[in-house]
């Protein structure tokens, strides 16, 4: 946390007036508790990479890509790619990332997305099933390397970070490889991927993930800098379309009494319907104005 | 290999002198004092200028001009093939230092004495001429964050392949081994401030290369100048002068 102390710098009124504010339903900016900031999508941002999308939600601003690369599947898991998720944080956001500066807080967002995203070891409540990833069972497979960029930072990182990933994997198209018959595998594998015709991953099934971050005895969603500056503890759940818990993360240094955890992950759980069906129309209108 | 094909037309579909679309945005980072996103076809890069701003290690303070740091970073995304390299390699230490050269050689830095000014450029896709693009993107965010600068720094590369002078080439064309000439310039004092080159030109075909390369440092300086034009506009508009 020290991290978020030193990038705000508030003096006491301005904190009694975040505090009070938030106390009132009334925040700084002029939303409720729970009103997210405008969300802006905009898809196949990076040309280089097979899906990828930018988020925008107030001040703060993130990339996602996700790459392909053909290579041989892991001997346990024969039938799936392997799917890695990184993310970095760009000294653009502020000169505390400069240098090894963002190693402890991407870290922390790399692990919670992991947790919310890919669903443990055994790939179950994962945001799609990596077995749409194999080409020749046990011998070829593509893998996915998801990379998140925050390239500004005005708070709620993990939620703009999961609408990203949520929009790149979504924007993914996965070549269709050809493998000539007969062909052994077992060396270098010789694939055919010059036919244009591609498939998608299917993303019926990838969460949302939503932040509670509580400030005195409220919770709010989409908390700035300021305010996550003010926050006693944060729990981060992310909820698909069946409204199932797939990860969920607790922050900060206070600790939490169980039944408000689970008040908050019942709030948590009504926001996500909102967010999902927001983040489903900003997405289809991205991918439709990137076909134009 | 055949760069450029006999009706005098190249890979990608330009001309030998002709350049990349440009595209630049300022503003982009909201928090930051000033920034921008320079594009140059494929190659899309973002500036942000924190600062003039107090010194933080005090060690490094200079008493009569602004520290000016540079920090270069590209993804593992941005390239064609994916590696994983840590923040702080060579390359981009190298690229860094460039960046800050050249950008120190046009802040007025003696103006701001004892404060520090911090550039961040991060790569978002490279397709060749990130350097020029870096150059080009961290003088509009200077110039957004209202730093005093001397001129406006532009920069652009050109290279020499089957025996054709070619402006501001692409990443396959910068792999194919050929001399790559990158330059900078201050483009009202009409002054070169950086100049870089690999491989091995004759000279009478090097000066030729250069003189590409400055005008077309001169075709993006038009352009910055447009885009800072146009920005300078919806600021007065929205201030209702």
């Amino acid at each position: 946390m020290s991290v978020r102390e030193w990038m705000v710098g508030l003096s006491a009124g301005e904190k009694h007036f975040i505090q009070g504010g938030i106390a009132q339903d009334l925040r700084a900016d002029g939303r409720k508790r729970l009103t997210y900031r405008p969300i802006y999508v905009e898809t196949g941002v990076i040309p280089q990479a097979d899906g990828s999308a930018k988020v925008k939600m107030g001040a703060t601003e993130v990339i996602a890509s996700v790459k392909l690369d053909l290579a041989r599947p892991n001997p346990s898991q024969p039938g799936k790619g392997k799917v890695s998720l990184f993310v970095s944080c760009s000294a653009t956001a502020g000169p505390m990332f400069e240098g090894r500066g963002s190693e402890e807080l991407s870290a922390e967002l790399s692990v919670a997305l992991q947790r919310c995203l890919l669903g443990g070891k055994s790939g179950a409540g994962a945001a799609f099933d990596p077995s749409c990833l194999s080409i020749v069972d046990g011998k070829l497979c593509w893998d996915a390397y998801i990379d998140g960029l925050v390239v500004s930072a005005d708070g709620n990182l993990l939620d703009a970070l999961g609408a990203a990933i949520k929009a790149a994997l979504i924007n993914t198209r996965v070549p269709v490889a050809n493998v000539p018959a007969g062909a052994s595998l077992d060396e270098d594998p010789d694939v055919d991927l010059s036919s244009q015709e591609t498939t998608r991953i299917d993303t019926s099934g990838v969460p949302v993930i939503v932040t509670l971050t509580k400030v005195g005895r409220h919770y709010i969603v989409d908390a700035t800098s300021e305010e996550e500056s003010q926050m006693s503890s944060a729990v981060s759940v992310s909820i698909n379309k069946e409204r199932r818990i797939c990860g969920l993360t607790k922050r900060g240094g206070a600790g939490l009494d169980p039944s408000i955890i689970l008040d908050m992950i019942s709030v948590a759980s009504h926001v996500s319907e909102q967010l999902m069906n927001k983040l489903d129309s900003e997405i289809a209108a991205a991918e439709a104005d990137e076909q134009m | 290999m055949e760069y450029v094909n006999p009706e005098g037309i190249r890979e990608d579909g330009r001309r030998p002198l002709e350049m990349r679309h440009l595209h630049a945005e300022i503003g982009t980072v909201a928090r930051a004092d000033g920034s921008a996103v320079f594009e140059m076809g494929n190659t899309k890069v973002i500036a942000a200028v924190y600062g003039p701003r107090e010194v933080q290690n005090r060690s490094q303070q200079l008493n009569d001009q602004a520290l000016v740091r540079c920090e270069y970073s590209m993804p593992n995304f941005s390239t064609g093939d994916r590696m994983r390299k840590p923040k702080g390699d060579r390359r981009s230490t190298e690229i860094s230092l460039v960046i800050r050269q050249t950008m120190e050689a046009c802040i007025l830095t003696h103006l701001m004495p004892r404060s520090q000014i911090d550039i961040f450029v991060q790569v978002l896709s490279a397709d060749g001429g990130t350097r020029s693009a870096c150059i080009n993107a961290a003088t509009l965010a200077l110039a957004d964050a209202g730093i005093p600068m001397r001129d406006l720094v532009t920069s652009c590369s050109a290279g020499y392949l089957n025996s054709t002078p070619l402006l501001d080439l692409s990443y396959f064309e910068d792999s194919a081994g050929g001399p790559d000439v990158t330059v900078g310039i201050l483009p009202k004092l009409d002054k070169v401030t950086l100049l870089q080159m690999d491989a091995r030109l004759p000279i009478d075909i090097f000066e030729n290369v250069v003189q590409l390369a400055t005008e077309g440092c001169k075709a993006v300086a038009n352009y910055i100048h447009e885009v800072l034009l146009e920005n300078t506009k919806q600021l007065e508009y929205r201030r209702g002068l």
